[in-house]
């Protein structure tokens, strides 16, 4: 008993909903909700049976040795404890969500990355005011004027302009 | 101003090449010299400083050492006169009306001049604040969106607590089970006891009122009927006795009544402050 109990950790639950994403937060709730419940259905049964009172009983009960042999078999009595078949369960689903979130953190860094080149892109930028048509055509390639396409000027069409 | 819209339109014209579809070649012959690769130097802001609109600065730099500040003056001075007196320039009707015409012209360009130019400025000083917004949001979300990323990342580091809760859950379960186990098992035992003990009380209790009730008709069954007349006849005689008690006490009890009446009337009855009214309402 006392080595299931040293089994539980303390859970800060604020903490834990700093963590959580806001699509999620809906299932945050239920889940905190359910392990309040247990927790509570828990906190209300006391951790021992009151005990009987043998002494009582041999002084009522007039059958000789009934409260005798009660008492021998009640104290040699052994109560199962539950089987445990989640934890395992637990603990794969654990493994699982730790490949996903490895396979999650490097498409973020690799997000973080082109980020990052796009900003750097940015930052070498010559300013606006000392560029040319050439440099801005280099720079953004979208501003580019097709000259195959438009032969003649504007080489946009016109509700562009 | 106008050295300016020369070199911009100087500028297009040299990037647009030449017309039409001799433009590779002739784009070619132009590069006499090998290229360089160096970046092109910024263009200056405003063009070459001129004096009176027309004469450049560097004439009168030029000729200062020789002929000091009024040097180009009496050069122009000289050149005018020499043209006019040997009738290189001849003096006709064109020559009024181009002055009439640069008259107005110069007073156009000074009065209109440097609002047009401002103009000018202000549509090229937007496009390049447009430019440099779009250039600003695009920096900005992008350092938001790696401000976003770090924050899931951040974030996916506590998933061990979800599934630390998930434990915890299933060991509070365990050992509720067991607990209530245990109080299942001791509720039971109790209560196969207290069978006992109840069984035992209700043997007692039925003793008990089956003794009474034998008692109770063995004590019936022995009354005689001689005993039961002599019961009777005594009760009886009880009975009238015990009515002659009551009807004498009845009557002396009215008695003191009636007197007790007459004697209260007497003091009371229409003495001053004798609440009259109030007694018959």
């Amino acid at each position: 008993m006392a080595g299931r109990r040293a089994a539980m950790k303390a859970i800060d639950w604020v903490v834990f909903a700093e963590r959580v994403p806001p699509n999620q937060k809906a299932m945050f709730n239920s889940l905190k909700t359910r392990s309040d419940s247990i927790a509570a259905k828990l906190a209300s049964l006391p951790e021992k049976p009151a005990p009987i009172d043998w002494s009582y009983y041999r002084s009522v009960v007039a059958k000789a040795g009934m409260v005798d042999e009660f008492e021998k078999k009640f104290a040699a009595l052994m109560v199962p404890e539950p089987v445990d078949t989640q934890t395992t369960k637990i603990d794969s689903q654990e493994q699982e969500a730790n490949k996903t979130a490895a396979a999650y953190l490097e498409a973020s860094k690799a997000r973080i990355a082109e980020c990052e080149k796009a900003l750097e892109k940015f930052r070498n930028m010559i300013p606006f005011d000392q560029m040319t048509i050439e440099d801005l055509n280099n720079t953004f390639p979208e501003t580019k004027l097709d000259k195959a396409k438009h032969p003649y000027w504007p080489h946009k069409p016109i509700a562009d302009l | 101003m106008l050295s300016r819209l020369v070199l911009v339109s100087g500028h297009t014209l040299k990037n647009s090449g030449s017309f039409g579809a001799c433009m590779v070649q002739a784009s070619r012959t132009f590069h006499q010299s090998s290229q360089s690769l160096a970046p092109v130097p910024p263009l200056p802001e405003k063009g070459g400083k001129v004096r009176h609109g027309i004469f450049p600065e560097e004439l009168f730099t030029l000729l200062y050492p020789k002929t000091g500040v009024t040097g180009p003056y009496m050069l122009g001075t000289g050149l005018l006169l020499y043209m006019l007196s040997k009738e290189i320039y001849v003096i006709n009707h064109e020559t009024f009306a181009a002055a009439s015409i640069g008259a107005v012209v110069i007073y156009g360009i000074k009065k209109f001049g440097p609002s047009v130019a401002a103009f000018a400025d202000k549509i090229n000083e937007d496009k390049v604040a447009k430019a440099q917004e779009v250039k600003d949001q695009a920096m900005a979300s992008l350092a938001q969106g790696i401000e976003d990323e770090k924050k899931e990342q951040w974030r996916v580091e506590g998933r061990h607590m979800l599934f630390d809760a998930k434990r915890n859950n299933v060991a509070m379960l365990l050992e509720t089970n067991y607990r209530e186990r245990l109080h299942m098992v001791t509720n039971e035992v109790k209560k196969r006891l207290d069978y006992q003990v109840e069984l035992q009380n209700l043997h007692r209790r039925m003793e008990q009122e089956h003794m009474v009730n034998w008692v109770e008709q063995s004590v019936v069954k022995s009354i005689t009927p001689q005993q039961e007349k002599e019961s009777i006849a005594k009760c009886i005689a009880d009975l009238k006795v015990l009515a002659k008690n009551t009807q004498a006490r009845a009557t002396l009890n009215l008695r003191i009544f009636s007197k007790v009446l007459k004697i209260t009337v007497k003091n009371v009855w229409g003495k001053p402050g004798f609440p009259v009214k109030r007694l018959l309402a």
